[in-house]
């Protein structure tokens, strides 16, 4: 006998028919395939689609800050940029420049012809104007040390300007990388994310706080021929795995610091290229409470270097992306030394001497870090491990991402801590004055040495390159004992691509750079 | 009616006044200072305590909490102290694209869930009813973020015949609009059609039992006309007080769809402002989500009332 169901036949075959009817809808024209399209197959047009982890934030862009590294460079311009092999300046808002002999004094020659997105002829008194913002108590900037030194500002015409210094300051051409050029006239405006407006290769052409912004092709770029881009268009994806699935499926062809683990399953596809930037910017490192016991004995410290196992966390946590090392400078900074880099390697049995020697067997130590960062996460279920090999009972704990900023800043956090720092590839000055990790005049370890100051200062001073080695040496010296810092990988920021991309470009801050980028 | 309506003004009014209490001192309770986020990871503490003087933060917490409320008479929301934005766009924006989101979600959930729903309460094959109850059921389990990847890796990354994620606003654009709304719709509607299935046919059932479908059987009538004139309507009222507590569900659950599909809603939006501490919008978005829950839960004591008489004149729930 056959059932009968109270829904008839043809009740059923309608409601399949609506069903049918909406999954048959990508047919008539597919979103899918408007991303491809969209790109174009010119060498020159097309947009580009990039995906990052979080939203841009306008008032931070007077330091470096991840999400401000797709707008910095497209948006606005610098006085120079650094080349890449050499780390020598090359000119961009700047033509040229002399200093003289003492080191306390520079003058620039500045760009003629150059405007703003508003129209505006850019000149002399918008580089006082963005020296001048650097120095205010509101605004926050790793380079901030550097914009205090100016003593006085002279506009001599309008392009050229000199800035004398209250002393000489080596790292003056990283405060020149990282100082965006910005309107005087809408900083305001800026702030707020309302108008932003640079000499850039892009204008923006449309920003939604939280979900992410346009650019267009700025017609009245400086650079000749330059952007070859028609459009750029940049979504916050705060989930990596959605970056991924995003690549993958058409609908993005850039992704800005995928989690490494995620990038490295993207290697093996022929279609995708994870860039690896040669800034080499991205470094990550345990450091201590030197305020908590038993972190406040440096041998404790030095255990804990000894213990960690860098090829684990380079291999198991990022990919194989980097190189393991003690000290916090990359491959390409004036401080690099190969030999010191490599001081600190696995050894249980120095470790457990150490720990011993101090009396800390047994004893208590948090490991926290940002519970936001699945990087840090990973490094430090390998860190806890590692020291409960060497006699301590080690407890990884997360903390939120707002509630470890906050610790971290106010150098309360409660122990150890897992976190990552930039500012290793450029002066070694710039670390030791601007990094807050490192920063010898008021840390996140909370430690304090007059010989650290004094040797930050030197370095920051040194007028030859001889003085910058020997301050360098001295630095990297007492680093590898103090141990407040204890750096494990340094790697680099990622930049996974469509290989229909070409022509991607970067400057040693990691801001892209687009100006000859193009979607084959 | 209307009197049973007034009646639930002062409770609602209450709720949203011990609400804000609530939001107001949980989240400065939570450890955590925007001034820190918004200044920067490697900011100077003169810099943060800048940054906090201009964001407001130094001021005593009741002065706090009554710029807030009092801002919130006037209609004044604030500005993000992360995003810069003022709120009320922030707001207006993203709660156009959730609604957008959950209203298709809700549509197919009330399309699949109906559906399901009939059919489970209705169907006699063992067979047919065993196989809706084993994929409602699984609808049910199965969390949003993981029918949201399988989604996305079905329909995104293997036949590539929809957007992975994003968002195209369907009036400007419906033919692609409708293509990103999707998937994100489909993974939201299928709990909650999940849900109304289970207690439509839980309700269908206990309905088929009264003694008036009995007779509407021995006065001949057909299984369709009972179904459409008696058996479903006596089962609404219940799945109606589910429903409206379902739609609070959705808009709870739009939080992990958007993350999941990146799409630019309130959901997003609560996420990234809890975890930078963005103070304002926190309180006015969890101020705005009790709302909501208030308004959906009197508009369904309000057509509980409108079907049932006897709530009304009891004086409801």
């Amino acid at each position: 006998m056959s059932e009968r169901l109270a829904i008839s036949r043809r009740s059923l075959l309608a409601a399949i028919g609506v069903g049918g009817a909406l999954l048959a809808v990508p047919a008539c024209r597919s979103a899918a395939d408007e991303s491809t399209k969209a790109s174009g197959t010119a060498k020159k047009g097309g947009t580009l689609k990039i995906a990052q982890s979080a939203d841009i934030a306008p008032a931070t862009l007077f330091g470096q800050n991840n999400p401000n590294f797709t707008l910095a460079r497209t948006v606005f311009n610098t006085l120079t940029q650094y080349d890449h092999k050499t780390l020598s300046p090359k000119p961009s808002l700047a033509e040229s420049w002399t200093q003289t002999a003492d080191g306390k004094s520079i003058t620039l020659k500045l760009r003629k012809g150059v405007t703003f997105h508003s129209g505006r002829a850019f000149t002399s008194a918008d580089v006082r104007f963005a020296l001048e913002n650097l120095t205010k108590d509101t605004t926050a900037s790793q380079l901030k040390h550097v914009a205090l030194a100016i003593s006085k500002i002279t506009e001599v015409d309008a392009h050229t300007i000199t800035l004398d210094l209250a002393h000489p300051v080596s790292n003056l051409f990283d405060l020149f990388e990282i100082l965006l050029i910005v309107d005087k006239e809408s900083i305001d405006d800026l702030l707020k994310g309302t108008k932003i407006i640079g000499t850039g290769p892009f204008k923006v052409a449309s920003y939604t706080p939280g979900t992410g912004y346009e650019l267009k092709r700025n017609t009245s770029y400086w650079k000749k021929g330059a952007p070859l881009l028609d459009a750029v268009e940049v979504s916050v994806v705060g989930q990596s795995a959605s970056m991924v699935s995003s690549l993958r499926s058409g609908g993005t062809h850039l992704l800005v610091d995928v989690a490494p683990l995620d990038a490295a399953s993207i290697k093996s596809d022929d279609q995708f290229e994870v860039t690896v930037s040669d800034a080499h910017d991205s470094g990550f490192y345990i450091a201590s409470n030197v305020n908590v016991k038993p972190l406040d004995d440096k041998r404790v410290r030095q255990a804990v270097a000894w213990a960690v196992d860098r090829d684990r966390v380079l291999s198991q946590v990022l990919g194989g992306i980097g190189t393991v090392t003690s000290l916090p400078w990359a491959t390409s900074s004036p401080a690099y030394d190969k030999t010191k880099a490599a001081h600190y390697t696995r050894d249980l049995t120095t470790a457990k001497a150490l720990i011993k020697a101090a009396g800390a067997d047994g004893k208590t130590v948090k490991v926290v870090y940002n519970a936001g960062l699945a990087t840090n996460a990973k490094i430090a279920e390998i860190v806890q491990y590692d020291l409960t090999q060497i006699g301590l009972k080690a407890q990884a704990e997360p903390l939120q991402a707002a509630d470890f900023l906050a610790k971290l800043q106010a150098g309360t956090l409660p122990g150890l801590f897992i976190n990552g720092h930039g500012f290793g590839q450029l002066h070694p000055a710039t670390l030791v004055k601007g990094a807050f990790p490192f920063n010898a005049d008021k840390n996140a370890s909370n430690f304090d040495s007059a010989k650290y100051r004094e040797l930050a200062d030197q370095l920051w001073q040194a007028t030859t390159d001889t003085a910058a080695k020997e301050a360098a040496d001295a630095v990297n010296d007492l680093l590898l004992e103090e141990q407040f810092v204890s750096d494990l990988v340094a790697s680099s920021h990622t930049f996974t691509i469509t290989k229909k991309v070409q022509g991607l470009s970067w400057t040693m801050y990691d801001y892209l750079d687009l100006d000859q980028t193009s979607i084959g | 009616m209307l009197r049973y309506a007034l009646r639930r003004v002062p409770s609602a009014l209450l709720v949203l006044l011990v609400a804000s209490v609530l939001v107001f001192g949980v989240l400065r309770l939570a450890p955590g200072d925007p001034a820190v986020v918004l200044a920067g990871p490697d900011a100077s503490a003169a810099t943060v305590a800048h940054v906090r003087a201009a964001l407001g933060l130094d001021s005593a917490l009741p002065v706090q909490y009554w710029t807030w409320l009092t801002g919130l008479f006037t209609g004044d929301l604030g500005t993000s102290f992360i995003l810069g934005a003022p709120i009320t766009t922030l707001i207006g924006h993203g709660l156009g694209n959730t609604l957008e989101l959950t209203t298709a979600a809700l549509v197919l959930a009330l399309l699949g869930g109906g559906v399901a729903g009939v059919l489970l309460g209705t169907a006699r094959h063992k067979g047919v009813r065993a196989l809706l109850g084993g994929a409602v059921n699984l609808a049910l389990a199965v969390p949003p973020y993981v029918t949201g990847v399988l989604l996305v890796l079905l329909f995104a990354v293997t036949f590539r015949v929809l957007p992975a994620s994003g968002h195209e606003s369907l009036l400007a654009d419906p033919v692609i609009g409708v293509q990103y709304l999707l998937l994100p719709a489909l993974c939201l509607a299928l709990p909650t059609g999940a849900v109304l299935a289970r207690f439509l046919a839980a309700a269908l059932r206990k309905s088929g039992q009264e003694d008036y479908v009995r007779t509407g059987h021995g006065k001949g009538l057909t299984e369709r006309r009972l179904l459409t004139r008696y058996t479903l309507p006596g089962a609404l009222p219940s799945v109606i007080t589910v429903l409206g507590i379902q739609i609070g569900q959705l808009l709870g659950g739009a939080i992990v769809v958007e993350a999941v599909f990146a799409w630019p809603g309130i959901g997003q939006l609560l996420l990234q402002a809890v975890l930078g501490r963005d103070y304002l919008l926190v309180q006015d978005l969890l101020l705005f989500a009790v709302g909501v829950f208030v308004v959906l839960q009197t508009l369904t004591d309000l057509v509980q009332a409108g079907l049932d008489p006897r709530v009304r004149i009891g004086g409801g729930v």
